[in-house]
């Protein structure tokens, strides 16, 4: 299944990207003191991956997703995207998927997809082929004229989703993308996410702040501890895809999650 | 906003209403209809008016008054706004100072103006701007902040650039609240522009009012009052249809 595969990338990139982070490190400096938000983050992640990044707040995991997206940067360290580092956003690369909220309210589904696009000078009618494509993806074909305040929770982050595929980036960085949902919807639109990310074989990095979604979504957790925030564990989840609710009581599953939860309530 | 029926009917019952009972406190002389000239009479004094030549020029003089005045002062005030909105020590400096200049009624400078314009179309533009100006700036700072974080950081992710970013961003955003303020901007103008016209004046529909008033012309002088309200109305109203229609853009 490859909805996406007659959609002509603007510049051919790769399928997946790979990303690399080398002893990163932020400070902010505030009037009275200096908060160091990371510290000595090293990261290797391969094409294709779905690496979860988790911790209380505060530990910095956000902060480190904005770095790969180029929106922010390190006070100390390097952050390469395919070989190459990413001084500010680029779209060609990286895909942002926001919380819900993000959406503009004044534009269609369909524009908001096209939103990337737009910005490029993309002609109309390409620019609409790729936006059908993308809500078409994320099971939304049919609903791109309506307006945000028209669609559920969950329906706004499917255009969420398809915004941040529409320009086929080898990336797709996802900030708490469904903290606002309510549970049930929550458990649908990680399902959802999986049957996109093995239809589109992206890289996603997945910012969260539920120890289940994180162990349900993920190849790899990385655990996070705030203040210095700190990567204080790696775990690899070896559950067989495609993933189920049953797994969610199975023992493998509970030990994982176990393992995550005894690192942060340490550091809680 | 939608109305349904049964409101649109009992909001046309009440004017009918408040007409009959101004035709009938007139007619049956509760009132001295030489005080308050009926409705009818004054409806048709009004239809007179407009026959009138002079009643036109004035009519002419002070729309005109009034859109230079708003000319001036909407794109001032908004460039203003959005400068103070925009630098974070210029907004914290002077916000406050901008909400003690709009505190003061505009009024008690009108005799200023005077001294220093004279009499004339500069003295009332003038006063108009003024009276204007400040909720403009204000209600511009509060378009600015309405402004969402996260609308401008998805774009910022998007690649886009300043000018991407001012008119598929930030326009759109402020719309709402910018037409609000479009809409109470003339609200303020008018008010003040007609004020100017009444204290000191040789033309203008404001002036031809306070004339009526002084010679207890009450046939004319409530033609006036209902010609100058019907006029306001009319661009509020306007306005509002536009507002109504992008409304779902707060949310």
């Amino acid at each position: 299944m490859q909805p996406l595969a007659n959609v002509t990338p603007l510049k051919p990139p790769p399928r997946a990207g790979a990303i690399e982070v080398r002893n990163v490190g932020q400070v902010f400096r505030t009037r009275s003191q200096d908060v160091v938000a990371l510290e000595d983050v090293s990261l290797d992640i391969k094409p294709g991956r779905f690496v979860v990044l988790v911790g209380p707040s505060g530990c910095g995991k956000s902060t480190l997703l904005m770095m790969m997206a180029g929106l922010r940067a390190q006070t100390a360290g390097t952050i390469t995207i395919n070989g190459a580092p990413i001084p500010q956003p680029d779209p060609d690369r990286v895909g942002v998927v926001f919380q819900e909220a993000s959406l503009f309210p004044w534009l269609t589904a369909e524009d908001n997809v096209e939103f990337p696009l737009a910005l490029r000078g993309v002609a109309k009618p390409e620019r609409r082929a790729k936006a059908q494509d993308a809500l078409k993806l994320v099971g939304l074909e049919g609903f791109g004229k309506r307006h945000p305040h028209e669609l559920s929770g969950g329906m706004k982050q499917r255009v969420s989703i398809a915004r941040g595929l529409v320009q086929d980036p080898p990336v797709l960085l996802m900030d708490e993308p469904f903290a606002a949902l309510d549970e049930q919807t929550r458990m649908t639109m990680g399902d959802e996410l999986l049957r996109i990310w093995a239809a589109t074989g992206k890289t996603v990095v997945f910012v969260t702040h539920s120890l289940t979604e994180a162990v349900y979504l993920a190849d790899e957790v990385i655990v996070m501890s705030p203040r210095p925030g700190r990567i204080v564990d790696q775990l690899q989840v070896s559950l067989p895809r495609p993933r189920t609710y049953e797994m969610l009581s199975g023992d493998a599953f509970g030990a994982l999650r176990d393992r995550i939860w005894r690192h942060i309530r340490k550091s809680a | 906003m939608q109305a349904t029926l049964t409101i649109k009917l009992a909001r046309v019952a009440i004017v009918i209403a408040i007409f009959a009972l101004w035709e009938m406190l007139s007619r049956t002389g509760v009132v001295n209809p030489r005080l308050l000239p009926s409705a009818s009479d004054t409806l048709a004094t009004l239809g007179d008016l407009l026959q009138r030549s002079s009643v036109r020029t004035d009519l002419l003089v002070t729309a005109t008054e009034v859109l230079a005045a708003f000319a001036l002062a909407v794109p001032m005030g908004a460039l203003i706004g959005f400068l103070i909105a925009e630098n974070r020590y210029f907004a914290d400096v002077a916000k406050p100072l901008l909400f003690f200049a709009f505190s003061i009624p505009k009024s008690i400078f009108l005799p200023m103006f005077i001294l220093v314009f004279g009499v004339g179309f500069a003295q009332k533009v003038g006063f108009g701007f003024f009276s204007t100006i400040f909720i403009v700036i204000m209600s511009t700072t509060t378009a600015v902040e309405s402004v969402k974080v996260e609308h401008l950081t998805v774009a910022r992710s998007y690649g886009a650039t300043r000018a991407q970013t001012a008119f598929r961003v930030y326009l759109p955003s402020m719309l709402p609240v910018l037409l609000e303020a479009l809409r109470i901007s003339m609200i303020f103008n008018l008010t003040g522009v007609i004020l100017a016209e009444m204290y000191a004046s040789r033309d203008g529909i404001g002036h031809q009012i306070a004339t009526w008033g002084e010679n207890f012309q009450m046939k004319q002088l409530l033609a006036g009052v209902v010609m100058v309200a019907a006029i306001a109305m009319t661009f509020n109203e306007l306005i509002r249809w536009v507002e109504t229609r992008c409304s779902h853009w707060r949310t």
